[in-house]
This record gives structure tokens, C-alpha cells and sequence, in this order.
């Protein structure tokens, strides 16, 4: 009965909201409205609260078994101390919270992000290989790409970027739209598999 | 103190190429692509007074790609003299998106409430971009400084995508399909984007079909955007750092190559 | 009379029914009748077989590989997914199994992930899986659990655990975006077996130069049958085979016709 409450209650929205796809009717487009606005936002806030609890929880019991405390003492202390600088001096213009954000947040998450960088050279450095005829063409492609992307590839030949661009164009998104429509058919097949039932991980499982 | 591997060699002189060219501080002459051409096109011929939905779809992490890219676009559609809507569908991008059309806004001597409003972040992505189809005041009832949606002039006719010319998609990640999917598919309102240089070719097969208009990308699009508009800024700035960085890479993938067939050949003879 | 009955007559019909969504009604009746009946025939269910997927066979060598290594294994469905993507449940699909084997082994199973959703049906699912292993006393909560929202926040905890743990199995799959890399290039120096599969085409590029296995696309929505070896879910993979090809048959028409008739548009959905 516990997994039977929750599968007709998917079975039931996700027939709504498919339904109401095809109406311009103003209760249907009110429906709708009700269902994206308000309960989809209800459900966000709560969920939320179960993260915020979850990632307390867990890093306050690592700090006490002591593994790696500072990390677990600065992830804790982050978590209090941005919403109440938000509840103190509010999070608009030049409040602290934007002080915080702008200061430590954007720079370190730059960093991170500018870490690809780093791993895109080694990558490239370990995995293109012209050791066949499929990974060389591989290897002449993203040689070709890397120029088109830079000034340099104007500097050498006009052809460089229409190069670059036909790549792209024609053989890529060929391929790219054949990988997309499979997994459209699997996103397809997998969410009437919930809607109907037959798949029930999501909810644990079988019983 | 550990050994250091060859990745490690890799990371450094990588770090040493950037810095320098950084220092450098020169601006290399670029070639307008097709595609940026066609994002400026449309901004540039949408008639005067257009409202334009702007959404700054990115973290924090992109700045410094996104930018130089979001500076163009607010340049070029406030010297149009089009009205932005501001909204943002990720948290991190809402305090930067505000920023950002404040400063260009003070730059063409813009009005808030009448030639730009921003309205904020709201929540779960998929169900934001469907609920403003449906209604923009009852997904937004207050700007983002918390003052209500009825006080603003720009917003009196704005009641969904209907009332709104096109939608801007500032994304560092996947968010533009969404726009795409939802937006355009079901309300029929032309979308076009500003994304970060690796999710270029994400959006391509949406370009060549038509359901993503327009898309600028990368600080190279930023690049060519601010020649279109004969401005300088950090998109041609960057332009050496990121041409030089490519060829180190290019260096890379040949030196990795070299050493390759070094082992092969040794193999074989052994 | 008449008039105000034809309007009571047809008004209603077409505000309900939004005729210029037809196409898609039809598409979708075809492909959910399709699905269902394959699904449900016993015909269908009988005689039908997967074809071997490498990443989903070396399941077991990569938690075998951990057992024996006394180290963890570390499953993250990265940080562009969300509960209502088909994708994310096709993870948590290939987490129950993972979870059941971890469980036998009693092998130490981490799944951060950047949503409280994601992370409370995670816990179900793999409490159930240890449940049916008969193992439940080896379950730990804490084992599935919830980090940032922030992509890069996200990225940065990951490759800590990573990083600090050295897992010897890593499991990328779900939905990646600008983090992919970074991810499969840090579990790549940690040594670990990596298996990853992604609905994002372009972080597919990136895991196939950093994994050892990559399940592309689809591949990761057949494992959940492949797994299981569950009739009704392998007969419903069928349907996709039989969509594939009224889809080819559909564009190889479409691209004949507009040979031999150019300015023929009938195909276009507007």
C-alpha cells in the first residue's frame, strides 16, 4: 500500500500535465499554473530543508569521529554563517552576503571551473593518439577545432574555420542527433515504465 | 616532498603560458563568425522599444567566460533602445545578472521600472520557464528588490511570452534547452543564447533546426561581438590567453604523439 | 440561434483542444501505444535479448576490484539531473543493483549528489537493495549524501571524497555537465576503474578519453532491463527499436521528398 499511494499519484500527475499540454483552455493554462507555481515550489522549499539537514548532520558526525575535521568545521560554519548575514543585512546590493558571495564564492568557484582547463591539456596530452586511421581522423578534427577557436586559425588559412564550421555542421551534429533521438526514445520508454508502473526503483523497489 | 609526473609538467606550463599572456595585454585582430553575425543581426533589427527577456542561466564558476559575453549583449540591446526583463534560473546567477544590468543600464542612462526591471531567481527551472508561459506576474509577484510587479510601467502589458519579443539565454550549461524544450516548443517565443565556449556544440542541432534562433559563444564570441560593436573589453582581451593556450595544447596532443610512437617503435624492436 | 449553437458547439471544442498540437498528440498516441503494447504482449516478452553492453558487464569486475582492494566505491549521478529526469531514475536504477552487489561484497558504497531529492530516493533505494542482499545492518545513511547545489561546489567535494578516499571504482552516471571531466579526470589519477555513461552528448566526448567503459545515451535506460533481466522492462526496450525505425522510415521520406519536391514543407512541425 506504501509504494501503491505514490505510483497513482505519479500515474496522476504525470497524466495531468500531459494532458494539459495540449489545452489553451484557461482552467486547464490556471491548472497548470497552480501545479508549476505552487506545488512544484512547495515541494522545492521542503526538499531544501531535508538537504540542509542531511549535510549538518553528516558533517557534524565525520567532526566527531574526527576525519578531517577542518573540512567538515568550514563546510558547518559556511552553512550558518551565509543565511545569517542574508537574515542580518538582507541579500541585495552591497550587503555583506554579497560581499561573501562576490569575494570568496565567485573566486573559488572559478577556480574550480578553471581547473577543466588544466585537465582538458592532459587529457588531450594522454587520450589523442593517432595509434588507428579512426583516431587519427579524431586527432585531425579536434586540431583543426582548437585552431578554429583561437586567432591563429584565421592567421593561417581562410579555410580553417569553414573547416572548423562544416565539422561541426555535418558530421558531429549527425551524430550528435542520432545519440539525441535514442535517448528522447529512452527518456520515452523510461518515464511511462514509472507512470504505469513497471519501474518501481524509485521507489526502493518491488514491495 | 612527491615525485612529480608528467601531468604535473603539463599543469605548469600551462599556468605559465596563461599568466604570460595575460600580462602581455595584446589584442589580436579576429574574424566575425557567421553565427555571431547572426546573434547581432537580431538584436540589431527588432524594432525599438522590443521587450527582451534576458536570463542569466550560469553559477558563479563562469564569470569570467560569461561576462564579457552578457556585457555585449546588454550593450548592444540598451543601445537599441529594447527593454529588458531580467530573470535568473539558477541562484548563483541572480546577484550577478542584477549587477550586470545595473552597471550597462547606468552606461546608456537607462531607467529602472521603465527600460529594464529585474525580477529575480525563482526555482526549479523547468517548472519557472511554464509557469511564466502561463503568466509572468503570478511567477514573479515582486521585482527583485521585493516591490511589486503592478508598480513597474515596462510591465503593464507584459503578461506572458506573448507580450515579450524574445528570450536571451546567458547559460554556462545545459539551461538553454529547457528554454528551448518549454519556452519555444510550447509557447512559441523565439529563443537565443549566450553560452560558455564547451556547450556550443550541445546547442548546434537546435540552431541548424531553427528552434534556437540565434547563439553567441564562448570569450571568443564575446570577442567578435564587442568588434561588431567597436568596443573593447575583456572578450578581445582574453583573446591571446586563449589562442595561446589552444596551442599549448595543440603542443600537447603532438608531444603526446611523439612519445607514443617513441615507445611503439622501441617496442617493436625489442 | 443557429449561430449561438454552433459557437456553444465548437468554441469550447477548440479552447479545450489546442488543434495546433495535433502532430505532437499523434506522435505521442503512436509511441505510448507502441510502448505499451510491447510492454504487455506476451508475444513481444518472449524470445527478446539485449545485447551484451560492456560497462554494464564489468559492473561486477569493478566491485570485485574494490573487495579486494578494501576500498570504497563511489557512485555520483552528477549535477545536471534532477528526480523528474528520466535519466536520474535510469541511475537509480543501476544503483539498486550496484547496491545489492555492494552489500554481498561488503564493500563500502558513497553516493554524493548535489539534490535532497535525489539523495532521500537514493537512500531508499539502496536500503531496499541491502534489504534484498540481507544485508541491511550493513547500511549506513550517512553513505548517501547530499553536498552542495552549487555545480562547482559540487565538483570540488566529489573530487575531495575521491582525492582523500582513493576509491577503486567510480561510477559516473546520470546526467553531467561542465563537471564530467574534472571528475573522470581526478578518479582517473586516483587509479580507480571508472564506468560512466551521460545523456549530455557533449560530456560523452570527455568520459570516453577519461573511463574505462562509457555507456552512451540510450544505453544507460536499457541497463535497468539489462540488470534485472526483468521481462516486461526488456520488452519495453523493444519499443524504442521499433520508434527508431518509423523514425528513419519518416526522415528517409522526408529527405526524398524534398529531393524531388523542394518547396514541399508537409514534414515541419510549426
Amino acid at each position: 500500500m506504501t509504494r501503491k499511494i505514490p505510483q497513482i499519484i505519479c500515474a496522476l500527475f504525470g497524466m495531468t500535465l500531459f494532458l494539459l499540454y495540449f489545452s489553451q483552455h484557461p482552467t486547464a493554462r490556471n491548472l497548470n499554473l497552480t501545479i508549476l507555481n505552487d506545488y512544484f515550489q512547495i515541494i522545492f522549499a521542503f526538499t531544501l530543508l531535508v538537504g540542509v539537514v542531511s549535510f549538518v548532520k553528516v558533517n557534524l558526525k565525520a567532526f566527531e569521529r574526527g576525519e578531517d575535521r577542518s573540512y567538515h568545521l568550514v563546510s558547518v560554519i559556511g552553512v550558518f554563517i551565509m543565511p545569517l548575514l542574508a537574515i542580518i543585512w538582507g541579500i541585495k546590493g552591497d550587503s555583506p552576503f554579497m560581499w561573501v558571495f562576490e569575494n570568496i564564492q565567485v573566486p573559488m568557484q572559478a577556480t574550480v571551473f578553471a581547473l577543466l582547463a588544466f585537465f582538458v591539456a592532459s587529457a588531450s596530452f594522454r587520450g589523442f593518439r593517432a595509434r588507428s586511421v579512426q583516431a587519427t581522423i579524431l586527432l585531425a578534427a579536434a586540431l583543426i577545432m582548437l585552431l578554429s577557436r583561437s586567432t591563429i586559425g584565421d592567421m593561417i588559412a581562410d579555410q580553417i574555420p569553414q573547416i572548423a564550421d562544416w565539422i561541426r555542421n555535418y558530421p558531429s551534429m549527425a551524430a550528435r542527433r542520432a545519440i539525441l533521438i535514442g535517448i528522447g526514445l529512452g527518456s520515452l520508454t523510461t518515464s511511462l515504465r514509472v507512470m504505469v508502473g513497471i519501474e518501481r526503483t524509485w521507489l526502493g523497489g518491488d514491495k | 616532498m612527491k615525485k612529480l609526473e608528467s601531468r604535473h609538467y603539463v599543469f605548469l606550463g600551462l599556468f605559465v603560458v596563461i599568466l604570460l599572456t595575460m600580462l602581455l595585454n595584446v589584442r589580436l585582430e579576429i574574424r566575425v563568425s557567421p553565427e555571431t553575425q547572426k546573434m547581432y543581426n537580431y538584436i540589431d533589427s527588432l524594432p525599438e522599444g522590443s521587450v527582451l527577456m534576458v536570463s542569466f542561466d550560469h553559477e558563479a564558476s563562469a564569470v569570467p567566460e560569461i561576462k564579457p559575453l552578457a556585457l555585449s549583449i546588454l550593450r548592444h540591446a540598451f543601445k537599441k533602445g529594447h527593454k529588458l526583463i531580467g530573470v535568473s534560473l539558477l541562484a548563483e546567477g541572480t546577484g550577478i545578472g542584477y549587477r550586470l544590468m545595473q552597471e550597462t543600464a547606468g552606461e546608456y542612462n537607462k531607467v529602472y521600472g521603465r527600460d529594464l526591471v529585474y525580477l529575480g531567481f525563482k526555482p526549479q527551472y523547468i517548472a519557472a520557464i511554464l509557469s511564466m508561459g502561463e503568466s509572468i506576474p503570478e511567477t514573479f509577484p515582486e521585482d527583485y528588490l521585493g516591490r511589486p510587479y503592478t508598480q513597474f510601467p515596462l510591465l503593464d502589458s507584459v503578461k506572458n511570452y506573448d507580450n515579450v519579443a524574445g528570450v536571451i539565454s546567458i547559460a554556462d550549461g545545459s539551461l538553454t534547452t529547457h528554454w528551448i524544450e518549454y519556452a519555444h516548443a510550447r509557447y512559441h517565443v523565439p529563443v537565443t543564447a549566450a553560452v560558455a565556449a564547451v556547450m556550443m556544440t550541445t546547442y548546434d542541432p537546435y540552431i541548424s533546426s531553427g528552434q534556437l534562433h540565434a547563439m553567441v559563444g564562448g570569450l571568443r564570441g564575446a570577442a567578435e561581438y564587442e568588434k561588431l560593436l567597436k568596443i573593447g573589453g575583456s572578450g578581445r582581451r582574453g583573446m591571446l590567453a586563449q589562442t595561446s593556450a589552444h596551442l599549448y595544447v595543440i603542443a600537447m596532443i603532438i608531444a603526446g604523439n611523439i612519445v607514443y610512437f617513441l615507445r611503439r617503435n622501441k617496442r617493436v624492436k625489442s | 440561434m443557429l449561430l449561438y449553437l454552433t459557437k456553444l458547439a465548437l468554441v469550447p471544442a477548440v479552447a479545450w483542444f489546442d488543434v495546433s498540437k495535433l502532430p505532437v498528440l499523434i506522435s505521442a498516441v503512436i509511441a505510448v501505444v507502441i510502448v505499451l503494447y510491447t510492454t504487455y504482449s506476451r508475444k513481444s516478452r518472449e524470445r527478446f535479448k539485449i545485447r551484451e553492453i560492456a560497462g554494464l558487464k564489468a559492473i561486477e569486475e569493478a566491485i570485485g576490484r574494490a573487495t579486494e582492494m578494501a576500498l570504497p566505491v563511489l557512485y555520483t549521478p552528477g549535477w545536471g539531473g534532477d528526480i523528474q529526469r528520466p535519466t536520474t531514475i535510469a541511475s537509480l536504477n543501476i544503483l539498486s543493483h550496484i547496491a545489492e552487489k555492494t552489500a554481498q561484497y561488503n564493500c563500502h558504497l558513497l553516493f554524493p549528489t548535489h539534490d535532497p531529492v535525489i539523495m532521500s530516493v537514493a537512500q531508499e533505494v539502496v536500503r531496499e537493495s541491502y534489504a534484498r542482499a540481507g544485508f541491511i545492518d550493513r547500511f549506513k545513511e550517512d553513505d548517501i549524501r547530499y553536498v552542495t547545489s552549487s555545480q562547482f561546489g559540487y565538483a570540488a567535494a566529489v573530487e575531495g571524497l575521491i582525492t582523500r578516499l582513493k576509491p577503486a571504482s567510480i561510477f559516473l552516471l546520470g546526467t553531467f555537465e561542465a563537471e564530467s571531466l574534472i571528475l573522470a579526470e581526478t578518479g582517473n589519477i586516483a587509479g580507480a576503474i571508472q564506468i560512466a555513461g551521460t545523456d549530455s552528448t557533449i560530456q560523452l566526448s570527455f568520459f570516453i578519453v577519461a573511463c574505462d567503459y562509457t555507456l552512451i545515451g540510450e544505453e544507460l535506460f536499457a541497463a535497468s532491463g539489462y540488470l534485472s533481466g526483468d521481462r516486461s522492462i526488456m520488452a519495453s526496450i523493444r519499443a524504442q527499436d521499433i520508434l527508431k525505425i518509423i523514425i528513419i522510415i519518416f526522415m528517409v521520406t522526408a529527405v526524398l521528398w524534398a529531393s524531388f519536391a523542394p518547396s514541399a514543407d508537409w514534414w515541419v512541425f510549426r
